[in-house]
């Protein structure tokens, strides 16, 4: 299958909720939905494109917004459905859940994609709504809470180094 | 009554850290639980500050067995950032180290499944056989473990003649003792035995949950990103799809033994039509602002990394995915209804591997939902007072 039969074929089972749709080299096909639209997007492109494999999400700090990345495999190349979300102002996310950045769950259609969206909410502090097992996937359970580790304004700082009952 | 059994995180039969929860009644498993993180180092945070170049090393630290496969993804992934292209001949050694690596770890694999199926002859054979490889990756790159031989815009090292028909005939060893292997998995009666049927993973779950490489391959599902979506020489390359139907351990054996003679027929190309000329051209410092997405068949199953660059002479984003995350969730799957001595196997099927349960159970009880963890200690608290509630009558005398 090449690149345009597989953009026709998204297309037609899309339709209006393509924002954009790019295909900068060969095998490789970039396209945008809206946040709102993913859930169902990614039903369509399961169930009637037969688009199960998920290979993997990536999530990427812009600065001003999250750029979430879907990627599938296909055979004959691989999509990247991409979405975007505003990011909460602030240095370090702020004031949790106010203003915590959210997104739907896939996992509905995909089951398979549980990891990533645990590893999403880890690694940037995205909560992910509906997300069947919320529990911490990489991060220890004494990490302490609004450490994001792959926001771009969070830095590693070695804490000092205590040594138990004083130097001798 | 069910139990919950912790596995892990550090066990005397852990390879890795990794911390499983088994919930079983009696004998059988009911739900398993995997908690990941222990060995998380933060590679990917990291990979921000360095420079491309050091990122080679980097990558190639994420694993000790598929070492070259992340190398390589993040390699060929960069170039086309860079827009720069790798002499052929790089190409094809770049790949002949990658096939060599896939031997390397399928014959590992075997060793440990048949290690884990209590046939440790099989074992022994098979990691006998391994050493040619290792001995084949040293000669070529210096190396036994992190091969470092990629480097953007091609490899490092050169092959010489000699060395290209040492290969050669060392490969016909190889062949000859896989068929060997390939005899006796398909007619040894106590191994096809303690294979067949264990760890049953359905095509519709293993799509469902996203799984890869040979475990999905041998749920029947023809997946390879070497063939679906070819990258370096692939394109031009002979090989075929290894597939099993039979959607268990046994079929994951098959699998990766057919992968093996791919892997020799697919050395073997390579070595004879091996093209002349230059092993690198040289890369620029800076890539050009944009993202690529690079994957690659590791042994284990695709492998996917997701590369940003602002434009300066270090990646702004770098996503990795190992192929064994992907098929944990399906490893659940396979875990549930099978038995507790079933859970090496299974494990080792996908990669790491487990042995035994350890000393701390929860008790749950089923009458009243009570969860409570019992210590050794207080265990045999209890075995105690339970005996010596109730004596045995006539107290054992010790023979001598």
């Amino acid at each position: 299958m090449n690149d345009l039969d597989t953009i026709e074929r998204i297309k037609g089972a899309l339709g209006s909720r393509i924002v954009e749709m790019t295909n900068p080299a060969p095998g490789r096909i970039f396209m945008t939905v809206a946040v709102e639209d993913l859930v169902s997007v990614m039903t369509n492109l399961k169930r009637d494109l037969g688009f199960w494999y998920l290979a993997t999400i990536s999530g990427f700090d812009k600065g001003d917004a999250f750029q979430i990345l879907y990627h599938f495999g296909l055979e004959g190349g691989n999509l990247n459905v991409r979405t975007q979300i505003p990011k909460p102002a602030g240095p370090d996310g702020a004031s949790a859940d106010k203003t915590a950045p959210h997104l739907p769950s896939i996992c509905a259609v995909i089951p398979g994609a549980i990891l990533y969206e645990r590893e999403l909410q880890d690694m940037f502090g995205i909560v992910v709504d509906n997300i069947p097992d919320p529990r911490r996937v990489v991060l220890p359970d004494d990490w302490p809470e609004q450490n994001f580790p792959l926001r771009k304004d969070w830095k590693f700082e070695r804490p000092p180094e205590v040594i138990p009952g004083g130097k001798k | 009554m069910k139990f919950s059994i912790p596995i892990g995180p550090q066990h005397p039969a852990l390879k890795e850290p990794i911390s499983l929860r088994m919930t079983v009644e009696g004998e059988v498993i009911r739900d398993a639980d995997i908690r990941l993180g222990y060995n998380h180092r933060g590679i990917e945070k990291l990979a921000e500050e360095k420079t491309w170049i050091q990122n080679i090393y980097l990558m190639e630290r994420i694993c000790g067995i598929c070492s070259h496969s992340h190398a390589t993804c993040y390699v060929q992934g960069v170039e086309k950032l860079m827009d720069i292209v790798p002499p052929k001949r790089a190409l094809y050694l770049r790949f002949l180290v990658a096939e060599l690596e896939r031997v390397h770890s399928h014959l590992l694999w075997l060793g440990v499944a048949g290690h884990e199926a209590g046939f440790d002859t099989f074992f022994m054979y098979t990691w006998r056989d391994r050493e040619i490889v290792m001995d084949m990756l040293e000669a070529i790159s210096g190396n036994r473990v992190h091969y470092a031989i990629n480097t953007l815009g091609g490899v490092r090292r050169d092959l010489d003649e000699g060395l290209r028909q040492k290969i050669l005939g060392q490969l016909d060893i190889l062949r000859r003792r896989t068929e060997y292997y390939l005899k006796i998995g398909a007619n040894e009666p106590t191994f096809v035995a303690r294979l067949a049927g264990v760890g049953k993973l359905s095509k519709e779950k293993a799509m469902d949950l996203c799984a890869v490489g040979p475990t999905a391959r041998a749920s029947d599902i023809a997946r390879d990103v070497r063939r679906d979506d070819p990258y370096g020489i692939y394109a031009e390359t002979p090989f075929e799809v290894s597939t099993a139907d039979t959607c268990d351990v046994l079929g994951r054996v098959v699998v990766r033994v057919k992968e093996l003679f791919q892997c020799y027929n697919l050395i073997e190309f390579m070595l004879k039509n091996l093209p002349a000329g230059e092993v690198k051209v040289k890369a620029p410092r800076r890539a050009k602002p944009g993202e690529v997405v690079s994957r690659y068949e590791a042994p284990r199953g695709g492998n996917i990394h997701y590369i940003v660059s602002g434009g300066a002479d270090k990646p702004e984003r770098l996503k990795v995915r190992a192929p064994t995350l992907a098929n944990y969730p399906a490893t659940v799957e396979m875990l549930k209804n099978g038995f507790i001595a079933d859970i090496p196997l299974i494990f080792a099927a996908i990669d790491p591997c487990i042995c035994c349960a350890e000393r701390t159970v929860e008790t749950v009880d089923l009458r009243t939902g009570e969860e409570k963890v019992l210590r050794f200690s207080e265990l045999r608290a209890l075995a105690k007072e339970r005996f010596d509630k109730n004596p045995r009558k006539g107290t054992g005398l010790w023979p001598f």
